[in-house]
């Protein structure tokens, strides 16, 4: 019906103008990084067309590798058990009322709310307190602490505007409390179990601050190794490195459509 | 579901995999701690082939930051380079393990002058000194015509917006101290108020207090005058730009700093860790070192041996002045900086 | 029945943050009250000296800068976030573009800034843009300043604030908009009336992702700032590191926390009110 495609066609003009806006900010210092990543010298003038930094990415910066791989494991890892973890903690808030509600909402809030640089203090102190050696492993911890609040949040936004009846039909139909979770609940909740996802890998794989103190020796991720390195020019390895690592995201999200579709479902 | 797990489970074998490489090694271990880019990858290497040991290698920007992470009770490292003052707290706060020197017999090729100077460890009970130097003031002549070797150019009006000073209290107030004729540890409140309103005129004309990426600035033309440590900038530079590139120690002298080498009291394996300190003083060593970044040698022997020439030299820290602990003192600084910063 | 199983699904993260989090966060507390040791750290014994020492005048002209900054980004972030995430939503192709909103977002945050300087430095490529078309002669001053920071703050917080918003317009039902525009609305009233307060919880959510860290924040005012201002993560660094103050750190991070949580206390009540007045008109 012609009236009720004006109305919807009219919006999409603005906001995809705002959407073309958006992308055009984010993807402007990336056009920039792939310039300079072909940049023969290593300032920020452009003196000259050449390969020779993704011929030192790939022959000459194991360290780097090194950071990269630690990054993308701890990022994996934490994303994924936090979003687990996160999840099931705002069905239970969302629905259920019970005697530390109150409590387990406010410590839930304060992860978020508390500077970087004093959690990561603190968890140091903490882990050096019961004797845990730091490394890896304390990094992942602490990643997993901070992105449960954020999973948390973006879930229950979801949940807000959830059906409760669909779930009660579910009940009334038979079905186990493990059925409806995995069948109903999950499913109908992918858009925002997906984006805290998306938004726990994305802190882990930047975040320096927390990193920084409760890493032990050895265990180099790739905002460490980039921040050391910041004094000491930023090696334009560093931009091939952004390069490849976007390229491949985005020939993952654009090839393997299948794999996509179905996490998407 | 279940292909979602079998998926991201391969990728983090994958990657597993990848960091797993590293870890076949039987060899012996040291952990240091090390300012970013301070000990040149070729000097590593070598002591891992003589020794056929594996150097893991974590790197900081600060004392502070160090001091910080140690003192929260971070554990695992063997050897750490704090700087004067801040060996003298670790030594306070009962951080460093005492050095045996017997294990150290390259000791002697250190400028003794150096050694007898040193107050803030005795004898160099603890620390061994791993380098001498100071910050500078570096200037692109290609823009800047007309200046003196002092901080007068930080009083150009013509300048402003274009030059940059270090974001180290420490740093800044001593150049600032040392402009007036006081001493860069004066802790006396009169000095300091002097030092402040200087500061605050050069405040007046710099764009910002940058403690990062002065380096970059500078070689990409952002900044005209900064001050800084000239391994960061040259390393910055093209080789045309150096020429160009003017780098001095103020008339008026400034801060300058020891750093050393010490051996942490839970390190694992001490005696390894004396065994690299013993390397570093190797002549050929230092005097790779030393060339690799341009700096003065604190290494008799080595000056004969290396091929380059220091940036700065000897002569030109004569006006300097070693940076120490000021203990409680340091509120005092602080509350200036703070002051400074905000206003 | 269901009701008992509730506290289960909580179990996992009531144990996780506590242990993890609770502790540490006792010890920061605890530790605002003690008072400095000489070379850092705490020494049992205690003190206020760390909370009176905010009452002096840099601190609450270092406060009011870092809401000013604070409140501008989120603003300005919110606004450019609901339109793009509403586009996306209702988009057939929502998933890839989800995706694109994020890739940007792990290259590393470092570069990224340091491309930004490249773009708007004094020798970057819009004042070469603006003085080869010979607008201006000499560069404009764009970078270290507070727009400067807003500007970065916005692009680094974006994300946050499309995913939460994405997630809880993917839900909603435009046949709604439609049906009042076929009663006559104006688009803008439709979105203003209609839109709006039904993803109030979405809303929610960006503000806490972007004001929050957009309130400690320390490494952008650090990179891009200038000297026209400082923001109070900047202070907390410097008091844990430099002035090797933990107590005071502690204490300013006590005082930045209550200041959140109090403005995130009111925007809720702002919106539940609105929320709750949309809910007696329908």
């Amino acid at each position: 019906m012609k009236k009720s495609l004006s109305p919807s066609t009219e919006k999409h003009r603005v906001s995809l103008a705002f959407f073309i806006l958006t992308m055009v900010f984010f993807y402007a210092p990336l056009v920039i990084l792939i310039i300079f990543s072909f940049n023969e010298g290593r300032s920020m003038n452009f003196t000259g067309f050449s390969f020779k930094w993704y011929k030192e990415l790939f022959f000459n910066s194991s360290k780097l590798w090194g950071s990269f791989s630690n990054t993308l494991i701890i990022a994996l890892i934490s994303a994924l058990v936090s979003t687990v973890i996160g999840t099931l903690g705002a069905i239970g808030i969302y629905w259920y009322h019970f005697k530390m509600k109150k409590y387990l909402e406010v410590i839930s809030y304060l992860p978020i709310i508390l500077p970087e640089i004093i959690i990561g203090v603190s968890m140091l102190m903490f882990f050096a307190g019961i004797g845990l050696p730091l490394g890896l492993f304390t990094i992942i911890i602490a990643h997993i602490t901070f992105n449960i609040p954020y999973v948390l949040f973006i879930v229950m936004a979801r949940l807000a505007e959830f059906d409760y009846t669909v779930i009660e039909a579910a009940y009334d139909l038979g079905a186990t409390e493990m059925d409806a979770l995995r069948k109903v609940i999950i499913p109908m909740c992918m858009p925002g179990i997906l984006s805290g996802f998306l938004i726990a890998v994305t802190l882990s794989i930047d975040d320096f601050v927390i990193t920084f103190f409760v890493t032990g020796p050895g265990a180099s991720t790739l905002p460490l190794h980039i921040y050391s390195m910041l004094r000491f020019g930023l090696s334009p390895v560093i931009n091939s490195l952004s390069v490849i690592l976007i390229a491949g995201s985005l020939l993952m999200a654009f090839t393997s459509r299948r794999l996509f579709r179905y996490m998407f479902k | 579901m279940r292909k979602i797990i079998i998926w991201f489970t391969c990728m983090i074998a994958a990657f597993s995999c990848i960091s797993c490489g590293e870890k076949k090694q039987e060899k012996q271990k040291l952990y240091i701690y090390n300012w970013t880019y301070y000990t040149p990858d070729e000097v590593i290497k070598g002591f891992e082939e003589k020794f056929n040991a594996k150097v893991v290698y974590d790197e900081f920007a600060s004392n502070e930051e160090m001091f910080a992470k140690f003192k929260a009770g971070a554990t695992g490292y063997d050897i750490t380079f704090p700087s004067a003052d801040y060996t003298s707290i670790m030594i306070k706060e009962g951080m460093l393990e005492k050095i045996d020197k017997t294990k150290i017999p390259n000791f002697k090729n250190i400028d003794p002058e150096l050694i007898s100077g040193i107050e803030y460890d005795q004898n160099c009970e603890y620390s061994v000194p791993y380098m001498k130097g100071a910050s500078g003031i570096a200037v692109n002549r290609k823009l800047v015509k007309d200046y003196e070797k002092d901080m007068s150019i930080y009083l150009k009006p013509e300048l402003k917006g274009r030059m940059t000073l270090l974001d180290d209290m420490r740093e800044v107030m001593g150049l600032a101290l040392k402009a007036n004729g006081f001493s860069v540890n004066s802790v006396n409140p009169a000095e300091l108020d002097i030092a402040k309103n200087l500061i605050l005129k050069w405040k007046e004309n710099i764009l910002k207090f940058d403690a990062e990426s002065f380096g970059k600035g500078f070689a990409s033309g952002e900044f005209w005058v900064v001050q800084g440590y000239e391994e960061n900038i040259f390393s910055e530079l093209e080789e045309s730009a150096k020429a160009d590139t003017d780098f001095f120690i103020p008339k008026t002298g400034g801060p300058y700093y020891i750093d050393s080498m010490v051996i942490l009291k839970d390190a694992k394996n001490k005696d390894l860790a004396h065994e690299f300190i013993n390397y570093i003083h190797d002549p050929q060593t230092y005097a790779k070192f030393v060339d690799a970044f341009g700096f003065p040698s604190i290494n008799v022997p080595a000056r004969k041996i290396r091929t380059g020439k220091p940036v700065y030299t000897e002569e030109d820290l004569k006006n300097c002045e070693l940076k120490l602990d000021l203990g409680e003192k340091l509120e005092m600084y602080n509350k200036i900086w703070e002051d400074i910063k905000v206003n | 029945m269901m009701k008992n199983y509730g506290q289960r699904y909580t179990y996992a993260m009531l144990f996780w943050l506590t242990v993890f989090f609770v502790f540490p966060f006792l010890i920061i507390l605890v530790g605002s009250f003690l008072k400095k040791g000489l070379y850092g750290g705490f020494e049992f014994e205690f003190s206020l000296a760390a909370y009176t020492s905010l009452f002096s005048g840099t601190m609450k002209k270092v406060t009011l800068n870092t809401l000013f900054v604070s409140v501008a980004t989120t603003v300005l972030t919110v606004a450019m976030a609901i339109p793009s995430a509403y586009y996306i939503a209702r988009s057939p192709h929502k998933e890839k573009l989800l995706f694109l909103v994020i890739i940007p977002f792990w290259t590393n945050f470092l570069i990224r800034i340091f491309a930004w300087i490249a773009i708007l430095g004094n020798n970057g490529l819009v004042n070469s843009f603006l003085i080869s078309l010979g607008v201006f002669n000499a560069p404009v001053q764009l970078l270290y300043n507070r727009w400067a920071i807003i500007l970065i703050m916005i692009y680094t917080s974006l994300p946050f604030a499309i995913l939460p918003l994405y997630a809880i317009i993917e839900k909603f039902d435009f046949s709604l908009l439609e049906a009042a525009r076929d009663l006559g609305a104006t688009k803008w009233q439709s979105v203003y009336k209609i839109l709006i307060p039904l993803i109030i919880p979405g809303i929610t959510t960006a503000v806490l992702f972007t004001f929050i860290p957009a309130f400690g924040n320390f490494a952008i005012p650090d990179i891009v700032g200038g000297n026209d201002i400082r923001m109070l993560g900047n202070i907390i660094n410097e008091k844990l590191k430099t002035a090797r103050n933990w107590p005071a750190a502690s204490s300013i991070s006590m005082v930045l926390t209550l200041i959140s949580v109090f403005m995130v206390l009111m925007f809720n009540r702002i919106t539940a009110s609105r929320d709750s007045q949309q809910k007696t008109e329908t």
